[in-house]
């Protein structure tokens, strides 16, 4: 968290630069392989080339240039921390760090919130591949035409945001059926 | 010897409305003994397992459940394990998942462990603790939800449609775990209307009708029978003359470069029927996916129509039901829904009015025709997203396991819709699914995959 912090509060290459050795030693630390940081680089990829055009667009091409990186490197290393500590703590133990800061069921719902990112991840994807047979116009080529963009979000964002909705109160039952809320208090599983 | 759980006139209502979702249910279950619970989708199974756990929001009850112990850490010693495997795994290792409920019980971290490798071995599950849960297959994941339950030391399991997710062998494995179980004195309550696999465990049948009465007994389950469904597929005479589909030495790798399925052959005619078997996890999605042009090969060739697949070009033609199809519905009213896909493709006035009323009516739900799919029933709402594909005349359609858990009646009306559409419109259907006992004689050719291999076909 302290190290997101610091990402916004830098203003200096030299202050980005040590973030960056300190998050790739963390990378180390931790024995996470860049091979399984693939989305992210392509997240940052996509992230920096949208604001870097749109500083550039509103700045100029050298000035925009520079901001809009900046910018997008701060960012990034704002999001890199969350992503480590995600993928390199076992979901008890983010629900204890979460439960320091916040109520036990409120830090279990940030803690499960991202194990189940691949899931809607799939579920996303399964709306889209079966809307396009429909007739969807949400095709990468068809959202070149603006016209299309309604499509996205009738037959796309509305049927996922149901199905999260859905999703969401399936969770909660399988956690209740668990005893889950029942106790004002909770331990935590020591990990082997 | 008294009932672990005793159901007297019990009937609920949920809030908002007048309704009653199950009435005037009696039942006894005793220590050991295993009762299923049978009845079409939507008739209140998982509301009665919901209703003995406690888990329903207040509503309209009327009489009583009793015999449900209420622990001293506030729970109740019944364990529940609901359809779906994948969103009832709230943790990424294996050890943590077990522990989830222990943690729940504020139970000593200390002794977790102990428990936890108990729980793992009544199931069957050798697996590090460490274990990754997404590494599991499903039937794994099922057993892994069981031993959830069980490390809680539950007088009473509820298991909501185990058939319904998992493939022969994961059942095999589960129905050994269950009788195991019996014989230690756990009782077991069972929501599953394909209860044909778990007859050796069941002593007790009783039946919920799609008005939420309850009485004892079950409908027979026969097999199913193809003469339902028109002629069967089989031999039918002029579909092998144009190819719809083929695939040579088609190989698709996943994102670690390891191969999904490999080398595989398929040769699909114009009118004819295939379906795809195989466990959980044996390439059949991604052999969908591959064939809609979703997914690139890594190797081989693949043919939509003589040529590459591409979802652009294939718009029209391909028609796609993907597991939990009711999930695409987004429109406010049934016909809307079905129209979709005709003003997308170019249809009118009263071509596309009649092209919807011609739709609904042949799937059965003409008079749902106004309503909000939304608010359907599940079974209902499966045959909207089947006619909103449908509607728009596909030459190829594409299912991966869409129907999972409908009931037997669905299932025959689904079957009988998609013969008679196969023998008037010479549709071409290929059906994913990990039940072959489904379509028994029903299909042109039979495909059986297994780890990315098809290792048996029939034609």
């Amino acid at each position: 968290m302290a190290l997101s912090f610091l990402a916004f509060g830098s203003r200096t290459t030299t202050g980005l630069l040590w973030l960056t050795v300190i998050n790739l030693a963390l990378l180390l630390v931790f024995r996470y392989g860049f091979i399984f940081l693939r989305r992210e680089i392509k997240v940052f990829l996509w992230q920096t080339a949208i604001i870097v055009s749109l500083y550039m667009l509103r700045f100029g091409w050298i000035d925009g240039f520079k901001q809009g990186a900046m910018i997008s490197w701060q960012l990034s290393l704002a999001y890199m921390p969350g992503v480590i500590f995600i993928k390199t703590t076992p979901q008890p133990r983010i629900v204890e760090t979460f439960s320091a800061v916040a109520p036990y069921r409120a830090a279990f719902v940030m803690a499960t919130c991202f194990k189940f990112i691949p899931l809607i991840l799939t579920e996303i994807r399964n709306i889209y591949e079966g809307q396009v047979f429909r007739g969807a116009k949400i095709l990468r080529r068809d959202l070149l035409n603006p016209c299309n963009w309604p499509d996205l979000v009738f037959c796309l964002a509305l049927p996922v945001i149901i199905r999260s909705m859905n999703l969401a109160g399936e969770i909660t039952l399988a956690a209740k059926a668990r005893n889950f809320g029942f106790k004002k208090k909770r331990t935590c599983w020591p990990g082997i | 010897m008294d009932p672990v759980v005793r159901i007297k006139n019990y009937s609920y209502a949920y809030p908002d409305t007048t309704k009653f979702a199950i009435r005037n249910i009696n039942l006894d279950i005793e220590p050991g003994q295993c009762h299923c619970v049978s009845g079409p989708t939507g008739s209140g199974k998982t509301t009665l397992g919901l209703a003995i756990k406690g888990l329903l929001p207040p509503g309209n009850e009327e009489g009583r459940i009793t015999g449900v112990c209420a622990t001293d850490d506030g729970g109740t010693d019944i364990g529940i394990v609901l359809q779906n495997p994948e969103i009832q795994i709230l943790a990424s290792s294996i050890g943590a998942e077990i522990a989830f409920g222990l943690e729940n019980l504020c139970v000593d971290p200390a002794t977790m462990p102990t428990k936890v490798r108990e729980a793992l071995d009544a199931v069957g599950l050798d697996r590090p603790m460490e274990y990754e849960t997404a590494s599991l297959s499903m039937g794994q994941k099922y057993r892994l939800i069981l031993a959830s339950h069980l490390v809680m030391n539950p007088r009473l399991l509820i298991l909501d449609e185990p058939a319904g997710q998992m493939d022969p062998d994961g059942l095999k494995k589960l129905l050994k775990v269950i009788q195991a179980l019996k014989n230690t004195g756990m009782s077991f309550l069972l929501f599953e209307h394909n209860h044909e696999f778990l007859t050796e465990i069941i002593d007790a049948y009783w039946h919920l009708d799609s008005e939420g009465y309850f009485r004892a007994g079950c409908l027979k389950m026969s097999d199913y029978d193809p003469s339902m469904s028109g002629s069967p597929g089989r031999g039918k005479p002029g579909a092998t003359d144009r190819k719809v589909v083929s695939a040579r030495k088609l190989t698709v790798s996943g994102a670690d470069g390891s191969p999904i399925f490999s080398d595989l052959f398929l040769k699909v005619a114009k009118g004819q029927r295939v379906t795809v078997y195989g466990p959980n996890g044996a390439g059949k999605t991604t052999l969908l996916r591959c064939l809609a042009g979703f997914v690139q090969a890594s190797a081989g060739d693949v043919m939509i129509f003589g040529k590459k697949p591409i979802p652009g070009n294939l718009r029209g033609r391909v028609g796609c039901l993907f597991q939990n199809p009711q999930q695409q519905l987004f429109e406010n009213t049934v016909y809307d829904e079905v129209a979709f896909p005709l003003k997308r493709f170019g249809k009118k006035g009263t071509a596309m009015a009649s092209k919807v009323d011609e739709t609904l009516n042949m799937c059965e739900i003409g008079d749902l025709a106004g309503f909000s799919p939304h608010k359907l029933s599940y079974g209902q709402k499966h045959l909207v997203a089947l006619a909103s594909v449908l509607a728009a005349d596909p030459e190829l359609l594409l299912l991966d396991d869409p129907f999972a858990g409908l009931d037997q009646s669905r299932c025959e009306l689904i079957l009988n819709l998609l013969s008679r559409l196969n023998q008037d419109k010479d549709l071409t259907v290929i059906w994913a699914c990990h039940h072959p006992q489904m379509f028994s004689g029903w299909a042109d050719l039979e495909f059986f995959m297994e780890r990315g291999k098809i290792v048996a076909h029939s034609s």
